[in-house]
C-alpha cells in the first residue's frame, strides 16, 4: 500500500504541482493471510483511476475525508489525485490550462514515472461536485483516453450552477469565475459546457467512455444531475445513475466512491498490456 | 524534479515506513531555457543512490539539511532515502529487521514502482557517520547489487564506536544489547567491515568501490584514519579523502557534491534499449 505525495515542475500549469499518487503493493493483511496478487512482477501494469476533488479542495482530500486507500487496495486500483483548484478542471481563459495538464500532461507523466497503465479500457477518471463535472468534462474532450468516468453529485449543468444562490456559488470569488470563463454567462453552448460536448459526441459518433453518476436528491445540486440524466437520455446515451438520498458531503461520497469502485471493470489484479 | 514522500507496508520490518524519492523530471529551468533533453521518457530508467541517515535522524534528513534534490537534478540521479532508527543498519537480535529491509526489500520495491535501473553499474550507496557504516556494509554485505559506497563522517570501525559510546568519549543512542545477541563478539563478526572485506575477498567477490571523506576536525576523525589504515592492510581499492569540517550538516551538503562527482555517473538516464 504505497502512499506517494509527488511535487513536480507542471509545464502546463507553469508551477509546481502536488499530487498524490496511491499504488496498491502488498499489504499487511495480504502479508498476514497471504494474497494472489502478481505484485511486483515485470512488465505488468496497474489500472488507474484519476479522482478529483471538489469546489474549495485539494490533492489531499479524497485521501484525507474517505477510505478511498482501501477500497482503491482491494480492487488493486492505482488512483492519481491532483488538485485543479477551483477551475473545474478547464483551460481557463484567464488562468492555468487545467484540461491540458489533466488529460494530457499528468497521464503522459504517471506513465513515465510509474508503472500504470495506458490502455483506455485500464484508465477511469472520477470526482465529486467540481471534480464530477472535470472527469465528465475531461471524458467527454478525450474520450479515447477514458474507459469510464464517474460522478458523484457533479456539478454537471455549470451554466445553471452559475446563477445559484447556494453558499458554494455566492462565496465563490467573482473574479475568479472571471478568470476561469470569458463570460461565465455564455457557458452554454461552450466548450465547458458538457451538455453541449455530449451533443457533440453523439454528432460525431464518437465512442465515449461509460458514464456512471450519482446524486442525493436532498442534495442541492440533484437539479443539476436530473437535468444531464435527462439531455443523456434524451440523446440516447446510457448512464448509470444512481438517484438515492444524501446531500453534499464526505459520507455520501465516502459511500459512493466504494460504489463507484464496484461499478468499475476492476480486474483486482495488475494487468497485462 | 519530481519529489516524492513514499509510505508503504514493509513485511521485512512489520509495520509501514517512509522513503523519500527523488526522480529527475525536467524543471522551470530546464523548460524555460529549452535545455530539456529526452532524459525522462517512458522506459527511460535513471541511475540511483541510496542514502543513508545517521543516528538520530531518519528518511527526511538528508532532503530537509542538504540541496540534495538539486544535486541530484543537475546529475540525473535519482535519490531513495530510507529510515532504519538507530539500529546501525543490522538486522537486530531485538527488534526489527534494518538489514533485510534496505539489502532486499526496499531495492525490490523501489524497482517495481520507480523507474530506476537494476544494475549494479547504475545503484549506488552512501551515507553519513551510522549511515557512512550502513553504506559501506551494504555494499559489502552483498557486492553484486551495487556498483560503489560511500562515506561521509562514517563510523566505519563499529567496534570502537562501541567502546567510545561505552567509555563515554562519544554520545549515541544504541542499545547495543538489542542490536547484537553478543556485543563483546563483534570483532570478526559480519557487522565488522574489516572482517567483512576480507571474508568477501576470500570468497573472490569483487567489491563495490569505495570512497571514504572526514572532517579533521570531526569528533570521528582518528577513527576514519584508522579505518584508512586497515584498507591498506588489506588491500582495498579505494578513495580517502579529508577536509576541514566537523561533524555536521555544513560537511555534509558540501561533501555529498564531491561524492557525486567521484560516483561513475551518467549524467543522463539510460534508454530502454541499451
Amino acid at each position: 500500500m504505497a502512499h506517494i505525495q509527488l511535487n513536480f515542475y507542471s509545464n502546463a500549469l507553469k508551477k509546481n504541482a502536488n499530487v498524490i499518487v496511491f499504488i496498491p503493493t502488498v499489504s499487511a493483511d495480504d502479508y498476514l493471510m497471504g494474497g494472489s496478487v502478481r505484485y511486483g512482477q515485470k512488465g505488468l501494469k496497474y489500472q488507474t483511476l484519476y479522482l478529483l476533488h471538489g469546489s474549495y479542495g485539494d490533492y489531499l482530500d479524497w485521501s484525507r475525508f474517505t477510505g478511498i486507500e482501501r477500497y482503491a487496495q482491494d480492487k488493486v486500483l492505482a488512483v492519481v489525485m491532483p488538485s485543479g483548484e477551483n477551475s473545474g478542471y478547464v483551460n481557463m481563459a484567464f488562468g492555468e490550462a487545467y484540461e491540458t495538464y489533466l488529460t494530457k500532461e499528468l497521464p503522459e507523466f504517471m506513465e513515465k514515472m510509474f508503472p500504470v497503465a495506458k490502455k483506455r479500457e485500464n484508465t477511469f477518471i472520477g470526482g465529486l461536485s467540481m471534480g464530477g463535472y472535470g472527469a465528465f468534462h475531461c471524458a467527454l474532450k478525450c474520450p479515447e483516453r477514458y474507459g469510464c468516468a464517474v460522478s458523484l453529485s457533479g456539478a454537471l449543468d455549470m451554466q445553471m450552477l452559475q446563477n445559484s444562490r447556494v453558499p458554494h456559488i455566492t462565496n465563490m470569488s467573482l473574479n475568479y469565475r472571471k478568470a476561469v470563463y470569458k463570460d461565465f454567462n455564455k457557458i452554454r453552448g461552450s466548450d465547458a459546457d458538457i451538455f453541449y460536448l455530449l451533443e457533440e459526441a453523439v454528432k460525431g459518433r464518437k465512442d465515449l467512455p461509460k458514464l456512471y453518476m450519482a446524486c442525493g436528491q436532498e442534495d442541492f445540486i440533484f437539479e443539476e444531475n436530473e437535468n444531464f440524466y435527462n439531455k443523456a437520455e434524451k440523446l440516447s446515451v446510457s448512464v448509470e445513475y444512481i438517484r438515492d438520498h444524501g446531500i453534499h458531503e464526505w459520507d455520501y461520497w465516502d459511500v459512493h466512491i466504494r460504489m463507484a469502485l464496484d461499478w468499475l471493470p476492476c480486474k483486482k489484479d495488475l494487468v497485462e498490456e | 524534479m519530481a519529489f516524492m514522500q513514499c509510505n508503504f507496508f514493509s513485511p521485512a520490518l512489520n509495520y509501514s515506513t517512509n522513503i523519500n524519492v527523488f526522480v529527475p523530471t525536467p524543471n522551470s529551468d530546464e523548460v524555460l531555457n529549452h535545455k530539456t533533453a529526452d532524459y525522462f521518457e517512458e522506459g527511460n530508467k535513471f541511475q540511483v543512490l541510496y542514502l543513508l541517515h545517521g543516528a538520530y535522524g531518519d528518511y527526511s534528513d538528508w532532503y530537509r539539511l542538504t540541496s540534495i534534490e538539486k544535486y541530484g537534478q543537475t546529475h540525473k540521479l535519482a535519490v531513495v532515502t530510507p529510515s532504519v532508527s538507530n539500529s546501525f543498519y543490522q538486522d537486530m537480535y531485538r527488534g526489527s529487521a534494518y538489514l533485510t529491509y534496505i539489502l532486499e526489500e526496499l531495492p525490490a520495491f523501489v524497482k517495481s514502482i520507480f523507474p530506476v535501473s537494476d544494475k549494479r553499474e547504475d545503484t549506488f550507496v552512501a551515507g553519513l557517520s551510522m549511515g557512512g557504516y550502513g553504506a559501506v556494509k551494504l555494499a559489502f554485505e552483498k557486492p553484486e547489487q551495487y556498483g560503489a559506497c560511500a562515506s561521509l563522517s562514517g563510523a566505519l570501525d563499529i567496534v570502537k564506536t562501541m567502546e567510545m559510546e561505552r567509555n563515554k568519549i562519544i554520545e549515541g543512542p544504541f542499545r547495543w544489547d538489542a542490536i547484537f545477541e553478543c556485543p563483546e563478539g563483534l570483532e570478526g563478526s559480519d557487522a565488522d567491515l574489516f572482517a567483512l572485506a576480507k571474508k568477501r575477498i576470500s570468497e573472490g567477490r569483487e567489491l563495490p568501490k569505495l570512497y571514504q571523506t572526514v572532517g579533521t576536525e570531526d569528533f570521528i576523525y582518528e577513527v576514519n584514519l584508522s579505518a584508512k589504515t586497515k584498507w591498506e592492510e588489506i588491500g582495498i581499492d579505494f578513495t580517502f579523502e579529508e577536509y576541514p569540517g566537523i561533524h555536521d550538516w555544513d560537511f555534509w551538503d558540501t561533501y555529498i557534491q564531491r561524492v557525486l562527482e567521484w560516483l561513475p555517473l551518467k549524467n543522463d538516464s539510460i534508454k530502454e534499449a541499451d
